[in-house]
């Protein structure tokens, strides 16, 4: 976990999507927040099994979404736009909930560190 | 359509909300050196989406049931030395001329108006769309004509030349690009970006150029007088 944080709370390495290689941020733009949040499956649509998803617990942090630099928003289900790849479009890597303006997270586990 | 509205007019909540300054030496320098809001509009078919998309079939479904479309996306780009931010809004599934929101064309630096050269009617509704870009968007407003599935060339039904006479009469940049095997796709984004940076006025500082443009006299540069119509064809 240390190898991924600067100066203890943001993000060390670039954190880009783990299927393309698109850059998601860039070095310490995000923080580093424990949270418990459920997030549907990353599985492509093809693929048949409905495996519901997984609860996680750690998120970077951004307040601003012109912080990212390519991220994708999908439609609102429930007040919640979740995050994906802007290229590749896998995801959810994350979530923004409409009633906290300044608080998009992205799921450590959903995304590759370089 | 609220986030958009909320990015536009807070400019982020950062940056407007604390009365007293606060200086914090960790915050990271700001990574981008403008932001425009960019929107895709035409008719329904003529491939907006995947102009967007790389990979369009892979988009998640939340159940087995529904999938979730994409709503817009941020991306970043960089041409002349200079980083920029695009929040891309693709109005697919909103087609029927009158119910793409005038929110879209309202925040909006640049539109990319997109036809099927292989179907006659979606080139000859691009007047109609062309009204709603004038009814709706800033005068200044950036416009590209976009000829889509120039891989499918033996189903053609619209010449390259009448599309480049069309925008031409319209004062609109043009370009035929085949998204499905994204050829002149990242070409198109670029010389619209870069048109839009082009009318930057080079005293105002970058980070307040959003917050100051209801302010700003853009007699010289405003509408699309200037005819700069380009083709990047793909034979």
């Amino acid at each position: 976990m240390d190898e991924l944080l600067s100066d203890g709370e943001k993000n060390a390495k670039t954190v880009t999507c783990q299927r393309c290689g698109s850059v998601v941020l860039k070095p310490n733009n995000a923080t580093l927040v424990k949270k418990e949040k459920f997030l549907p499956s990353m599985r492509k649509k093809s693929e048949g099994t409905d495996q519901a998803g997984d609860t996680l617990q750690e998120f970077w942090l951004v307040t601003d979404m012109y912080t990212f630099e390519n991220v994708g928003f999908t439609n609102t289900v429930e007040n919640i736009k979740f995050l994906i790849c802007a290229d590749c479009e896998i995801g959810p890597i994350g979530w923004h909930d409409l009633s906290d303006k300044q608080a998009f997270y992205v799921a450590l586990e959903r995304v590759e560190h370089k | 359509m609220n986030m958009e509205q909320n990015s536009s007019s807070g400019g982020s909540a950062s940056r407007s909300s604390p009365a007293v300054p606060v200086r914090n030496r960790r915050l990271p320098q700001r990574p981008f050196d403008y932001k425009f809001q960019l929107i895709l509009i035409g008719d329904r078919g003529v491939g907006k989406t995947c102009i967007l998309e790389r990979f369009s079939d892979d988009t998640f479904s939340i159940s087995s049931k529904s999938t979730v479309g994409v709503d817009f996306k941020i991306k970043t780009i960089k041409t002349k030395g200079k980083t920029i931010r695009l929040q891309i809004w693709d109005t697919a599934g909103q087609e029927r001329f009158n119910s793409i929101s005038a929110a879209y064309y309202r925040g909006a630096k640049g539109v990319l108006v997109v036809y099927d050269i292989t179907n006659e009617e979606t080139f000859e509704n691009l007047p109609k769309w062309l009204m709603m870009i004038d009814k709706h968007a800033a005068p200044d407003i950036e416009v590209i004509v976009i000829g889509n599935k120039t891989d499918k060339e033996e189903l053609r039904q619209v010449s390259t030349e009448r599309g480049e006479k069309f925008a031409y009469e319209h004062n609109c940049r043009f370009c035929e690009v085949s998204a499905k095997e994204n050829l002149n796709v990242k070409d198109v984004f670029l010389k619209l970006v870069d048109d839009i940076v082009d009318k930057v006025p080079p005293e105002i500082s970058p980070f307040g150029f959003e917050d100051t443009k209801l302010s700003l006299p853009r007699s010289e540069q405003g509408g699309r007088e200037a005819s700069r119509v380009f083709c990047c064809t793909t034979g």
